[in-house]
């Protein structure tokens, strides 16, 4: 579905991505682990369209899109939720949700909108009870979850997911993640980028390891959970 | 944040002074009125306190639509209330369509021009900084300005008042019915914004936006296509403006800077980006110049609005409306 070739981004001349290359199979749950700094919020946002692309090809559907503004690529089915749960702060979590689905607003359907936010509903019951709190004040938990039912809102294929266990209790982790699992069996196709790699790996078909901005491994998620340089540096021994 | 506000307003304040001394609008026509009663003389100073607010709160809310989606202090503002009142003399008077045709032609016209600033001034900076974009929206108002004077000169134009100049006589106060259609287009404006905002999507996507402009585009909001949204509007509001208040206060090539000291002021006095503190900010400065000028000297009519702003900001650097919150997410 996704297939990334000799991939290369700069931050001001500042190599940060070095010929990455990827792949994402249709239907498939694939991770991205790496240290802080690797490079992986880059390359999510290199798909994405955030970030401007050196060299290099991204081919979504056999189609190239590297050079289409990020408003764009969300409606060819691919939506990110981005790192550090970048909600709407001052807007509610019901704006924050209906704003999920902004280009389907513009096709006038009302019922199709209702009818999605209630599927949203069903997957994280808190934000119905926070409909009209204003988003900035939910917990960092609540927070990711709304960030993500942000991106669900428009019905993506592919579900990008930047490091959606950042600063959240370990109990919420587990949440979040039977929802990407949930997600995924009912057909999104996933790439989840996480410093947390046992819980990546846990939940990936297929994974590699991003260090300094290069591809250092890559394998079965399975096997690479029993591989004994991933233990040691990523797994805590 | 305040460190940087205030030396953008020195800046403004610089720009005005030396407009202010000819900048005396309906307030020389209180100081000629004799023989009424205090409380008469406090009514009329109110009520032409709030007409003239309700333009500085006009003005204001043009300045926090375009801050709000891209943190911009556009300085070209009030060359959109001069540009209202001189394109509507032009098809009033020029052309000779009746008001009512006039004003949506010009606030069309005015529109265009915001759109224009967009394109030619805002959009085309590569990497742009706030900062930056401010200086580029000075440079667009003294350019607006320069076209103003090569195109109408420097005379003061004036425009019949909408509904006769037959003035009415409350407690001893004489009010214009042109008073009224200030004010009540301050109030539409207001409403209609608040609708746009609180309602619609694509309002609901300009907050967005200014929140968070990255994970606006990740929803698939076209971005620049909000920040031109927001500079076609806040023209659009200064275009109303300008038309409203020119058969108050006539209308020249230079005036632009001046309003867009006081509004500017409103929007700071009410907390910027605060709709509601757009308008408490606007009458509050429009009613404390009034005052002033008429109890104690109208020389000092553009000190007594600022230095009660300097006092709010002193006590309350976010403004009356402002959130400290909010404040201190913004950039600038
Ligand atoms: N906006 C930026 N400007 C300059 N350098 C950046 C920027 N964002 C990230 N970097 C640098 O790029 C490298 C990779 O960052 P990032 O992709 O965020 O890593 P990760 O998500 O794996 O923690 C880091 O060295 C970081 O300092
Ligand atoms: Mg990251």
């Amino acid at each position: 579905m996704l297939v990334i070739k000799g991939l290369n981004a700069a931050y001001d001349n500042i190599r940060v991505l070095k010929d990455v290359s990827i792949k994402v199979p249709k239907g498939k749950v694939v991770s991205i682990i790496g240290a802080n700094g690797a490079g992986k919020s880059t390359l999510l946002k290199a798909i994405s369209g955030l970030m401007q692309i050196k060299k290099g090809s991204i081919l979504y559907k056999e189609k190239d899109i590297v050079g289409m503004t990020a408003n764009r690529i969300v409606g060819l089915g691919i939506s990110q939720v981005p790192e550090g749960r970048q909600i709407f702060a001052h807007l509610s979590v019901l704006d924050n949700i209906h704003l999920g689905a902004y280009l389907y607003f513009k096709r006038n359907n009302r019922l199709e909108i209702t009818e999605r936010v209630h599927r949203i509903y069903e997957i994280f019951p808190i934000l119905e009870t926070r409909s009209k709190q204003i988003a900035g004040t939910l917990s960092g938990g609540e927070q990711q979850m709304l960030a993500i039912a942000r991106a669900l809102m428009a019905r993506p294929e592919l579900l990008l997911l930047d490091e959606p266990s950042m600063g959240i209790a370990p109990l919420v982790v587990r949440e979040i993640f039977n929802v990407i699992e949930m997600l995924n069996e009912s057909g999104t196709t996933v790439l989840l980028v996480e410093q947390n790699a046992r819980a990546a790996l846990k939940v990936a078909d297929y994974s590699y390891v991003l260090e300094s901005g290069e591809i250092v491994m890559e394998g079965l998620a399975g096997e690479l959970l029993d591989n004994p340089k991933v233990k040691e540096v990523y797994l805590g021994g | 944040m305040p460190k940087l506000l205030s030396a953008v307003y020195t800046i403004l304040v610089i720009n005005a002074i030396k407009l202010s001394a000819a900048f005396c609008g309906e307030l020389c026509l209180i100081n000629s009125m004799e023989k009424i009663t205090v409380t008469g003389q406090i009514f009329q100073y109110l009520i032409t306190g709030l007409t003239v607010g309700s333009i500085y709160a006009m003005v204001a809310v043009g300045f926090n639509i375009i801050y709000n989606v891209t943190e911009i202090i556009n300085f070209a503002q009030g060359e959109f209330v001069m540009l209202g009142g001189l394109i509507m003399v032009f098809f009033y008077a020029v052309v000779k369509l009746p008001l009512i045709v006039a004003f949506p032609a010009t606030v069309i016209l005015v529109t265009l021009v915001g759109i224009l600033l967009d394109r030619l001034a805002i959009r085309p900076i590569r990497h742009p900084s706030v900062l930056t974009l401010i200086i580029a929206t000075i440079a667009a108002s003294i350019l607006i300005k320069g076209a103003a004077m090569l195109i109408w000169g420097k005379d003061p134009y004036d425009l019949p008042a909408f509904s006769g100049r037959d003035a009415i006589t409350v407690f001893g106060a004489v009010i214009q019915p042109q008073y009224f259609w200030v004010i009540g287009f301050l109030i539409i404006v207001v409403i209609a914004l608040s609708i746009f905002f609180d309602r619609t999507i694509i309002g609901k996507a300009m907050s967005a936006c200014a929140d968070n402009p990255d994970a606006a585009s990740l929803v698939g909001i076209n971005v620049q296509q909000m920040i031109l949204l927001s500079f076609a509007l806040s023209a659009a509001i200064g275009a109303v403006a300008g038309i409203t208040i020119t058969p108050i206060s006539l209308m020249e090539y230079d005036r632009g800077a001046m309003l867009a000291v006081k509004g500017f002021g409103a929007a700071i006095l009410g907390g910027l980006g605060s709709f509601p503190g757009a308008v408490v900010g606007g009458l509050i400065m429009g009613t404390i110049e009034s005052l002033g000028a008429g109890l104690i000297s109208s020389g000092y009519k553009d000190a007594f609005a600022l230095i009660v702003l300097l006092v709010v900001l002193f006590f309350k650097p976010s403004g009356i409306m402002g959130s400290i919150e909010i404040s201190r997410i913004k950039r600038f």
